[in-house]
């Protein structure tokens, strides 16, 4: 919540149904505290990105209501959507352009989101010439220069490999760390939803609702020896449980 | 790369159409001077012949240039009206489905249209000037401008459009900083075969006008009836080479504006950051 109580996001029974008829969400109530990072996973088509698209605006919902406390809202998509014929560098400004940050005060916050991200020395390269990681680590930077309230991720490190996975998972935490944004984070990964976040909501599919949460308590920060610690392990097979619809709605699990 | 591989990659790429080249020359005088008689070889005169009296004779060589420069003139007016038209209705179209749904047919009908057989009436309502073949060259253009461009405009990534709707980016906005730059480079393959169209549509064009100051087509035209069968064929070599210079360029500016396309790019060293 923030200081005045007013959670960061908030859904309320909220569905969607296509022209075609398919319900893709039913009944989804999800309330995100400013500064808490939640985790979202479920199997594929089970509405993990309909739920994110609802929640930044991008998508109305049917029945239900959507609000958020703040519009300064940053969104990373499944792939880096960089413009191909613009400079690392003019990427990143890009956001502030869009919304209309004076040059000036576009380009600091573009160096400084750059040099966040560890990649201040290619801000002049093409993104065609970066790796993957590369890539995606410019996508968060444009999405810092909003300095936003709200960060929406959706499936952001699904197609890089599993070590730089890993390194973009833990430039992520510091960011978090730093910038305590409230974070919903939509993956497929039962591991990465546990090893990011406090809590870690469960869906299930046709149609897509949530069937559990499992909270986490570790605490941050989370190095990446925690995944091989007993508690880890645990809170992995409760999700994994909740996931095959083996458990009951709601785990509590003390660190 | 080391100066002999850049040698060896040259030679490479050059020798397969040398080779080609030499053949059809060889084959050329083969036909000239064998498989033809004497009397009967303004059929196929010998290339040296073609060069000497079509290029080698400064009044001759004048009178192509003449034509050259004509055809030339209608080639790029009516290339830069198409660039304009065509692109202005791809945006109008991408703007809107309606729009689309009430322009495309017609785009797609001028395609199908023999454009060639329209030429006599556009004589008759505006002469047979300079605009009237310049409407031709547009007309035989256009569509390839009008589709590619469309295609590009429309094939932006939908998780680019989401990110300028994040932003609110309004309608201008969305066009001049994301699909514009995207299609740039259907934009420019459209040109290109426009191009090669309009070169196409002003020495065929002049070719049926048959009338008024004459450009390549009407020396193609009247070359074979004054069996001056050497000016025959360097006015044929000349709209070639007329043609594959346009479309050369255009493949050279094309690969300069999109030099940041996968298509065009070749991944250099990044310092070793791999993540």
């Amino acid at each position: 919540m923030t200081d005045d109580g007013i959670p960061a996001l908030t859904m309320e029974a909220v569905g969607v149904r296509y022209p075609g008829g398919t319900l893709a969400l039913d009944g989804v109530t999800l309330h995100l505290a400013a500064g808490e990072f939640t985790a979202v996973v479920g199997p594929s088509g089970c509405g993990k990105s309909t739920l994110l698209r609802l929640a930044a605006g991008l998508l109305a919902p049917t029945t239900g209501t959507v609000a958020r406390a703040s519009e300064r809202l940053g969104f990373v998509f499944q792939d880096p959507t960089l413009l191909p014929w613009r400079s690392v560098r003019r990427n990143v400004e890009l956001a502030g352009e869009l919304t209309g940050v004076p040059a000036g005060e576009r380009r600091e916050r573009a160096e400084d989101a750059l040099r966040r991200v560890g990649l201040s020395h290619v801000a002049e390269a093409l993104p065609g010439t970066l790796s993957g990681g590369m890539r995606m680590r410019v996508s968060l930077a444009r999405t810092l220069t909003g300095r936003p309230d709200l960060m929406l991720f959706d499936e952001p490190f699904g197609s890089v490999d599993e070590i730089t996975r890993g390194r973009l998972g833990d430039d992520l935490q510091e960011l978090f760390a730093a910038d305590a944004f409230a974070g919903l984070l939509v993956t497929h990964s039962v591991a990465e939803a546990v090893y990011l976040s406090q809590r870690v909501l469960v869906m299930a599919d046709r149609p897509g609702r949530l069937v559990g949460e499992v909270a986490v308590p570790l605490p941050y920060p989370r190095l990446p020896e925690v995944r091989f610690s007993p508690a880890f392990t645990e809170l992995t097979s409760q999700v994994t449980a909740l996931l095959q619809g083996g458990a009951a709605d709601r785990i509590e699990v003390a660190a | 790369m080391t100066r002999q591989s850049r040698l060896a990659r040259q030679s490479r790429r050059l020798v397969p159409p040398t080779a080609v080249a030499a053949i059809v020359l060889a084959a050329w005088y083969f036909g000239s001077y064998v498989l033809i008689d004497a009397d009967r070889r303004f059929l196929l005169p010998a290339p040296h012949e073609v060069v000497k009296v079509g290029f080698l004779d400064p009044v001759n060589l004048a009178e192509l240039l003449a034509g050259l420069r004509l055809s030339a003139e209608v080639a790029v007016t009516g290339l830069i009206c198409a660039a304009v038209l065509g692109l202005a209705l791809a945006i109008l179209m991408s703007q809107a489905r309606w729009v689309e749904r009430s322009l495309y047919p017609y785009a797609v009908a001028l395609q199908t249209v023999p454009i060639l057989a329209l030429v006599p009436l556009f004589g008759f309502w505006f002469g047979f000037g300079f605009p009237s073949r310049v409407l031709t060259c547009v007309l035989i253009a256009l569509f390839p401008i009008v589709a590619n461009s469309l295609f590009g405009l429309r094939s932006v990534d939908p998780a680019l459009h989401d990110l300028f709707t994040l932003h609110r980016a309004g309608r201008l906005t969305r066009l001049v900083k994301l699909q514009l730059p995207a299609a740039l480079p259907a934009i420019l393959t459209g040109l290109r075969i426009s191009a090669g169209a309009a070169v196409i549509g002003a020495v065929v064009g002049d070719f049926f006008f048959q009338q008024g100051e004459p450009g390549l087509g009407q020396l193609i035209y009247v070359y074979p009836r004054r069996l001056q069968s050497e000016m025959l064929f360097a006015a044929v070599f000349l709209a070639s080479a007329f043609g594959v210079a346009v479309f050369w360029l255009f493949g050279v500016l094309a690969r300069r504006a999109t030099a940041w396309h996968s298509s065009q790019q070749r991944r250099p060293d990044t310092g070793g950051a791999a993540h």
